[in-house]
């Protein structure tokens, strides 16, 4: 691979190529009965090329792919691409990070897997009879490797392991769907705590309760929250900002939020999902970086192209979808800080509200002004500090920016979601509730 | 190749059912961003991927790049998928068939310069940004893929496939103060560059709707009599219903089956349903599905009545029906899975404007920005709305997101129009599966009382 790039020194181009090798292996259950095994194994390459009048080319392919062709084909593309101004940077020669690769997932076998999920299926039935159980159990290796027309590389790898539930119980003709995912880099996902989840949801849902219209306190699971979070994402991505089209392009440093909220990137949180010693663009990532801090927005994320574009300096947030996908702002890890008192008392304090755990056609709002109006897929009402049942044909509405002014109360106790977001439950008062009857 | 994947293809010898997937694809994705070539990319990638269901085991899938080891894949795969624990499971078997399907579009765009290309988005970008004094972002995203697939199977199928897709899309923000609206349209279809030639003014109205949104007033939440334009009412029956009509998520769920059993009514008896693979170059068109089953015309639900379901060979095996050439997979990296191909509400017999004419106050629901679906519950949003009090339709509304319960609001439909047309811009995801075109079609729907959220409650 190192041939791509020496040949694009050779004519005087910058030129960095990023190369991906995944595999993964899963196995599924459905209905409660193994369905099958599925391996992947992928390598993609994206290759970048600036010329000497700054204009970009992108190229992306699989292997086998002959070196010289690959330079051709960015170079063909650079005559109509953009002048940039940034240029490829130089890696760092430390390569003092460690991997996150744990040989239990290197060498987890089908079999293992087929015991947890039979463990699964097996508690699960027990406990819930009438509950039919999908599982999804995932395990395998990520390599990243960076090289540039400096003749530099680097490079890092990590394993991943994801278990996902859900749960579906049919009664007359009310389908209850409980999902509950755990996703990290090594092999210590609790199953015992995932199952423990999934049946409270199930037990709180054994009973449904009517909410009427207006306007309530809303306890955000951690998942629940998302709903907040995404729509702040793209208020402080770089590429947004650079556009013009992010409500928060000239509010850096400035206090929006209430006090209690604060947000952290950690890119080097050992075995969370997005961990990384440095981004998909060779820079070195942060132990940690401020986002939020009390309600003041402090810094955006920004990558090379975003960067040189505002007259910034990158914050190592350059990722990639995909190696087919260019670089573009993205975030590693997250932490949103927690407060001081456990997701039980808050509960028991609510006089009447709702806890919303998951929602239905999250960015299918305005994600770019912060509005939201989304379906209550799993959410429970609260009377007199105690959850009555579940909800159903209830949504909830409001603006994600309102919303964080709006925090009344942070939970103590977080859970990662998606392996790459430490979140704590969220206490929101006011949210509007439209409810069907 | 297509001798070695027929020779490959006969090799289970103990009634292992085998396919065999390769796929070329060559991408060009340009994205205009106001004046700059945001991002241009030429993508290029070789993999297939192998399935086995061994008849006393499970499905053994492998996804790989490369086509040079097929014959260690599939002796490595015939020696796995034994090992595997029971599944229980099996698929219908068919008759082999070989095929070339091939596509000569009129205008070609692999033979196209790039800078024709380039420059041809550059205009459309000027025009977007042009339309209106507001527009802070006009983006214009092109994307063309040739697809070719060679794919066989235990049966004796062998087929070859071209695959052409083309789009083009306008995405226009405007913005006032810290007020940003989005507004979004475009075309996409199994075509040639043809396609994307002469939307200047379709450029030039995205970027008026934005400017619009503006001004527009946010919609208030509560309950509501809505009509639905023949896009959202696509994207509607879409989530609505199609969804739960794609028969994996009950072929192991007995009480969903009770549930969902044909012949039940399950809508009011103006509402017919269709899914069918088998129209002529759709987006979701095709004579084969990717597991080289004929593609059919369907009725999910015929006159209020639910009367069929969308199969893979596998969910047919397990219900004891016949598959419908739905199973469907966006590449080679993963297996094809029940999917819709084109969905659509048959037409009624009724004028548009007649829907109206008895809704006091509601919402006329128009175009869309998506939907999502859990089983029975599910949301849409349309782009924009506007109101219509005492039958007349007046000023324009924002922020609507519509939801429903498949039980209830299929039975809430009292009026379906005759002006039928397809909209092939929608694409679904599903489970790790994103991006696969699903074009739907319908005519002028209306739904009473239909749940729509919002800041205020009215």
């Amino acid at each position: 691979m190192r041939e791509v790039v020496s040949i694009a020194k050779a004519r005087g181009i910058q030129a960095d190529l990023f190369v991906r090798k995944v595999w993964e292996k899963s196995i599924e259950y459905e209905a409660g009965v193994f369905r099958g095994y599925v391996a992947r194994e992928h390598t993609g390459c994206g290759l970048r090329v600036i010329r000497s009048d700054r204009r970009l080319g992108f190229y992306a392919f699989t292997l086998p792919c002959a070196p010289s062709e690959a330079v051709e084909q960015a170079l063909e593309v650079s005559a109509f691409g953009d002048a940039v101004d940034f240029t490829i940077p130089s890696y760092p020669s430390t390569t003092e990070w460690k991997d996150f690769v744990d040989p239990r997932l290197e060498g987890l076998s089908v079999r293992e897997m087929v015991e947890i999920g039979e463990y699964l299926v097996g508690q699960l039935k027990a406990t819930h009879p009438g509950v039919l159980t999908n599982v999804r159990i995932a395990a395998g290796r990520e390599e990243r490797e960076l090289f540039n027309h400096h003749e530099e590389e680097i490079r890092f790898a990590r394993t991943f392991f994801e278990i996902s539930i859900e749960a579906t119980r049919v009664k007359d003709d009310d389908i209850l769907t409980v999902y509950v995912e755990r996703s990290w880099g090594n092999r210590d996902i609790d199953v015992d705590d995932l199952l423990k989840e999934v049946k409270l949801r199930l037990d709180l849902s054994e009973r449904m309760v009517s909410v009427q219209s207006g306007q309530y306190p809303v306890l955000f699971t951690p998942s629940g929250c998302m709903v907040l979070l995404y729509p702040l994402l793209y208020g402080l991505n770089g590429r947004n900002i650079a556009f013009g089209k992010s409500p928060l392009q000239d509010k850096l440093g400035k206090v929006l939020f209430s006090s209690l909220f604060s947000l952290v990137e950690v890119p080097q949180e050992p075995w969370a999902l997005g961990s990384c010693p440095f981004d998909d663009e060779g820079i070195l990532t942060p132990e940690e970086r401020v986002l939020v801090e009390s309600g003041k927005v402090e810094d955006g994320f920004w990558d090379l192209w975003s960067a040189a574009r505002t007259g910034r300096k990158t914050t190592a947030s350059g990722f990639r979808r995909s190696p087919w996908d260019m670089p573009e702002p993205g975030f590693s890890v997250l932490k949103i800080k927690n407060g001081l008192r456990d997701r039980e008392t808050l509960v028991e304090e609510l006089e009447e509200g709702l806890v919303v755990d998951s929602l239905l056609g999250l960015g299918q709002s305005n994600i770019a002004s912060g509005f939201f109006s989304c379906g209550v897929q799993l959410g429970f009402y609260v009377k007199g500090g105690e959850i009555q049942g579940r909800v159903k044909n209830v949504m909830i509405s409001g603006n994600a920016y309102e919303a964080l002014k709006n925090i009344r109360e942070l939970s103590r106790d977080c859970r990662w979601v998606q392996g790459s977001i430490l979140a704590p439950y969220i206490l929101v008062e006011p949210i509007q509730v439209n409810a069907a009857s | 190749m297509r001798e070695t994947l027929r020779d490959l293809a006969r090799r289970p010898q103990n009634g292992e059912y085998l396919e065999i997937r390769l796929e070329h694809t060559v991408t060009t994705s340009i994205r205009i961003h106001n004046a700059t070539v945001e991002r241009l990319k030429v993508t290029e990638e070789r993999g297939g991927s192998l399935r086995i269901l061994h008849p006393k085991t499970g499905w053994w899938f492998a996804s790989f790049q490369g086509w040079d080891d097929l014959e260690e894949h599939v002796a490595f795969g015939l020696r796995s998928v034994v090992l595997l624990p029971q599944s229980g499971t099996g698929v219908i078997r068919g008759e082999g068939t070989e095929e070339e399907i091939r596509f000569s579009p009129r205008e070609d765009f692999r033979g196209k310069p790039l800078g024709e290309k380039v420059q041809l988005l550059f205009a459309y970008a000027r025009m977007l940004r042009e339309a209106s004094p507001f527009v802070v972002s006009a983006v214009v995203e092109y994307r063309d893929e040739w697809r070719t697939v060679y794919f066989a199977n235990s049966d004796g199928s062998v087929i070859f496939w071209e695959k052409p897709d083309i789009s083009l899309s306008f995405v226009a923000t405007a913005r006032k103060g810290d007020q940003i609206e989005v507004y979004r349209d475009g075309v996409a279809g199994k075509a040639g560059f043809e396609l994307v030639r002469g939307l200047e003014e379709l450029a030039h109205r995205v970027g008026k709707q934005a400017e619009a949104l503006l001004f527009a007033r946010p919609f208030p939440g509560g309950v509501y009599d809505v009509v639905l334009d023949p896009v959202l009412a696509g994207v509607f029956i879409h989530e609505a219903f199609g969804h739960l009509s794609e028969a994996d998520f009950l072929s192991r769920n007995e009480r969903l089956q009770k549930l969902m059993v044909l012949g039940k009514p399950i809508a009011s008896p103006v509402l017919s349903v269709f899914d069918d693979g088998s129209l002529e170059n759709l987006r979701g068109s095709s004579p084969y599905d990717d597991e080289g089953t004929r593609t059919q015309r369907t009725y999910l639900i015929r006159e209020g009545y639910l009367s069929g379901r969308l199969h893979s060979r596998e969910t047919a095996f397990l219900l004891g029906e016949s598959p419908t050439g739905n199973a469907r997979t966006i590449s080679y990296r993963f297996p094809p899975i029940v999917r819709m191909t084109n969905t659509g509400i048959e037409p009624g017999t009724v004028s548009p404007q007649d829907l109206f004419a008895d809704i006091e106050r509601g919402v006329y629901a128009v175009e869309y920005v998506g939907g999502n679906t859990a089983l029975e519950l599910f949301t849409f949003s349309p782009a924009y709305g506007y109101l219509i009090e005492g039958g007349k339709i007046g000023e324009m509304v924002k922020d609507i997101v519509l939801s429903g319960n498949l039980f209830q609001t299929l039975g809430k439909i009292d009026a379906v129009a005759n002006d039928f047309r397809w909209t092939e811009v929608g694409w679904c995801g599903k489970g790790e599966q994103m991006g696969l075109p699903t074009p739907t079609g319908s005519p002028h729907v209306r739904l009473r009382e239909v749940l729509v959220g919002g800041q205020r409650h009215a």
